[in-house]
Parts: C-alpha cells; structure tokens; sequence
C-alpha cells in the first residue's frame, strides 16, 4: 500500500521521506493464491524463528564451543595464548559466518513476506539481533545472580 | 515458474538502479520538452500580453466593494476621464461594450428603411455587413480602400459610411485631410461612422487628428476601443466620441443598462495607470512594423500593403492566403487566412516582438520554399 498518510510523510502532503519510497519491481509481480500466500505467511514465520535461533546462538553455544575447542588446543598444545587466539578468532569468524547466513535469511525472509502479499520494505535482523541480544542479557544476569553467584570461584567464601 | 523464481520476482529493484531509470525518464522529459516548438498565434488582432496588475487589481478592489447595488449606469467617472484626455465636452462621449456594440447601436439607429445603404471600403472590418443586415438595410462594399472609391458608391439611398481608420484587416489609415474631403463631399443625410479601434498603433498622423474635424462635421462619430492597444478585450469597453448636437445621438448609442462596473473599473485604471505601457507597447510595434515589412518587401513574391495597424496584409505570388496560412501553421505560426477576411490571396500577420516576427520569418521562409 502506497504511504499516504501525512502523518507517515512527516506531517507533509506532498512528498515523502527519505527512505520510505515504494518498493519498484522490474516486473509486476505474479502473485500466488490464497493459500500460497497463507503458506507463505507460514514460512515467513519459520524464517524468522530460524533468524531467532541463529541469534540465540551468538550469545551462548558458539562462545561455549569455542572455549571448549580453546581448552583441547590448551590441552594439545599445552600453551595458553594460542588457545586464547584461537578461541577469539574462531569466535570471530563463526560470528561473522553467522552474520552472512543471518542477513541472507533476512532477504529471504523479505521475499517470503512479500509474496506472503505484505508491502515488506525492510528486514527484522537488526530487531532480532536486539531482542536475542537482550533475552540473552536478562538470561545470563539470572544466570549469574541466581545459580552461579557473584562470588569469586576460585575462592568460595571470601 | 520454478520454486525459487516465484520469490526472486519480490525482489525490488536497488536504488541505484532506480535513481538511475527515475534520472533517464527526467532527461527523457527534458529532450521532449525542449523539442516541443508551441505554436505562435499571430491571426488576432488582440493584444497578446496578460493585462496590467493595476488593472487587474482595480477590478477585483471593485468586485470586492461590493456587485449588489446597481451601477452607475452612464459610466461617469469613465466618461470624464476620456473626455479630459480627448479634449472634448463630457456630454459628447459614451462608453459602450465595445466598439463593435457602439457601431451596431449606431447602425439600428440610423438605418430606418429597408433601402438604407451601408457603405464600406472592402476588405474590411467583418462586422459592418453584418450590423447593417441586422437593422435591415444593405451594405454596399466598394472595393479599394480610399476616399474616392467611398465617395464612388455615395446614392440618395446611403445613410452611413463605414470606415475602419487603421482599417481591418489592411491596416491602411485614412488621412485627416482625405477624411475632410470625405465629410465635405458627402451628402447632409449621410452620417460617418469612423471606426478608430487600431488608431493607437497609427504613426502616420497623430492619433487624434480625426477627432479634431468633430467640431466641424457633426456628422462623424469616432469609435475607439480597450480590446487592442490596451489589451483588455475580455472587458469588452469602448467609446464614442462626437460633435456638437451630437449628443442625442450618442445617449441613443449606449447600452440601455450601463457598461459593466468591472469593466468600468478596469478601464478607467488603465486610463490612469498605463498610459506609458500603451505608449511602449505601441512604439515596440512601429519598430517591429517597420522591420517586418522591410524584410517582407525584400523577399520576392511577396507584396504587403503599407500598415498603420499591429499587423501586416500579404500576398505570395502563387500561393492562396489559406495555402500559406496552413504551411505556416505547419511551423507552429498562426496567421489569419484572408479568406475570411475578404481577400482569399492573403494572410494577415500581427506584430508583436522581435521573437515572433523572426520566427514568422524563418516560417515564411520555409513554405515559400
């Protein structure tokens, strides 16, 4: 739907702005039936659970992963600073692998939406990201105060 | 369509990519609109400029004061402002909707049998077969333009003279000596109804040379008009002016109800605030008048007769006025076709500025090819 409202256009009639101009296809699109589209809403979803998980996954597995290889490269190698350098660039390189699969799922994510038959104009990534990232704040803050303590662990009681 | 290709058809276009189609369709635009020649109209003898915004102004003031009293219906302030510009006593000017309406009075009122005559010189002024058919006399066109042709066609059954001084479509100007000569040769019951609507593009004689003879033949009405030099012809405005013991006759020529208060506005402003317009207006086509028949006389094949009006009368050796008025108008240039105008050789062309006369010239040149 085109944006009209002059409370979209910044409280302008004529005009609209930067950034929200309509979507322009090189052709127009075929749109599918009534229950494609319904499946494609479906799937859209599914998508976007996807980029969920892929998110979820930044702020827990991939660090636990990568500290768990570090400690066999520790154990392999016996030093300590190539372990580090390996947990950090491994970690690195996941989040950025990670980033590209998380953005290719946004794309497509959008394309699903809008053959899902909804004027999709911009991605969720950096929602998903924020919210994942905060979800993952609240959890590890629980985490922390609740079960782990804030006391040292080295040395209990002091 | 493939799985895959259904959703890569929702992919929209990048900006870039659109920025640089939405850049193309405006140089697009900007190609055809300078392509695009408009089209000059040069077949009316109106003045082809917007009106002034004093003038303008003084009729909407006018609106605003206020349309739901009655007006005043002999046009007082009007009246006195062309009779102290003429020289004249108020009582001898009447203000009508025009000349042409002023003329047409006259007619019904002079012409009272069915073998009253109208004589005009011809090619002329269209209207004045016409107003003598409606107060159900004849017109008589002689052809030529010129006192003696005139005086020619003069019988015990002529009651007016029509004479357009610059005449229409022409553009010739009956001298004020010749016009003495007219009014003394003419018979008592004849009456000369002198139609001066172009008199202000004239610079062969002054412009009021005519109205100086009003005091001596009673039996002449000048007709002016504000739809050509003035340039305000929506507002439908002239005036006639007369001599003495004309009066009668002049009260008999106005409309029963008054000229229209806005009309009456906008005139009367125009006589107060652009006079030196008008002035500049007229001198820009005395100097394009002159260049375009100078240019005109050095092409051959072609004859123009000598103007005093804002437009020229051209013949092209071969060539019908309607032919050449449709290759001009091939050019986008628009001139009248003296078909309809009394002489089918011929195209009248009016001046306006130096563009449009260049242009006019190079179109000549071309359907003269």
């Amino acid at each position: 739907m085109p944006r009209t409202d002059p409370t979209d256009n910044g409280g302008l009639f004529v005009g609209r702005r930067p950034g929200t101009a309509p979507v322009k296809y090189r052709a127009l699109p075929h749109r599918g039936t009534v229950r494609r589209r319904r499946v494609d809403r479906w799937l859209a979803a599914l998508i976007l659970v996807a980029m969920v998980v892929v998110c979820l996954l930044f702020f827990g597995p991939i660090p636990v992963a990568w500290l768990w290889i570090a400690s066999r490269v520790q154990y392999w190698l016996g030093t300590v600073s190539v372990a580090i350098f390996v947990a950090f660039l491994g970690m690195l390189m996941t989040l950025l692998l990670g980033l590209r699969v998380l953005r290719r799922l946004d794309l497509t994510w959008i394309l699903v939406r809008r053959a899902a038959g909804v004027d999709q104009r911009e991605g969720a990534m950096t929602r998903v990201f924020a919210y994942t990232a905060a979800l993952a704040a609240i959890i590890f803050s629980a985490w922390l105060i609740l079960f782990a303590g804030l006391g040292p662990t080295l040395a209990p009681g002091q | 369509m493939g799985f895959l290709d259904y959703y890569k058809q929702f992919e929209g276009m990048p900006e870039e990519e659109v920025n640089a189609i939405l850049r193309e369709q405006a140089a697009e635009r900007r190609r055809k609109a300078l392509a695009v020649v408009e089209p000059i109209d040069l077949s009316a003898t109106t003045w082809p400029e917007y009106p002034h915004p004093t003038v303008v102004n003084a009729i909407t003031f006018t609106a605003r004061r206020g349309l739901h009293r009655y007006l005043d219906r002999s046009g007082g302030e009007l009246r006195s402002e062309l009779a102290h510009r003429h020289d004249v006593p108020e009582d001898r000017v009447v203000v009508g909707d025009g000349a042409a309406q002023l003329l047409s009075s006259a007619a019904y009122a002079l012409m009272d049998q069915a073998l009253d005559e109208l004589v005009t010189p011809w090619p002329s002024y269209g209207l004045y077969p016409v107003m003598a058919h409606r107060a159900r006399a004849h017109a008589v066109p002689v052809a030529g333009y010129g006192v003696d042709a005139v005086l020619s066609a003069i019988n015990e059954h002529t009651r007016i003279v029509a004479l357009c001084s610059p005449n229409d479509p022409t553009g010739e100007l009956v001298p004020a000596p010749d016009l003495r000569r007219l009014l003394e040769a003419l018979p008592e019951r004849v009456v000369v109804l002198l139609d001066e609507a172009l008199v202000d593009f004239a610079d062969a004689q002054p412009i009021d040379a005519a109205l100086g003879l009003l005091d001596e033949f009673p039996r002449l009405i000048c007709f002016r008009s504000f739809s050509k030099a003035w340039g305000l012809a929506g507002l439908r405005v002239g005036y006639a002016l007369g001599g003495p013991g004309s009066e009668p006759m002049l009260e008999a020529l106005a409309p029963e109800l008054g000229v229209n208060e806005l009309a009456q506005a906008g005139a009367l402003e125009a006589l107060r605030s652009t006079d030196r317009l008008v002035q500049r207006r007229v001198e820009r086509v005395h100097g394009e008048r002159a260049r375009l028949v100078d240019e005109l006389r050095s092409r051959e094949r072609l004859t123009v007769t000598p103007s005093q009006a804002n437009f020229v009368w051209v013949a092209a050796e071969g060539i019908p006025g309607a032919d050449l008025a449709r290759r001009l108008d091939r050019a986008s240039v628009r001139v009248a076709s003296g078909s309809a105008l009394g002489d089918p050789a011929r195209i009248r062309v009016a001046v306006h500025s130096t563009a449009a006369t260049d242009r006019f010239l190079r179109a000549l040149d071309g359907a003269l090819a």
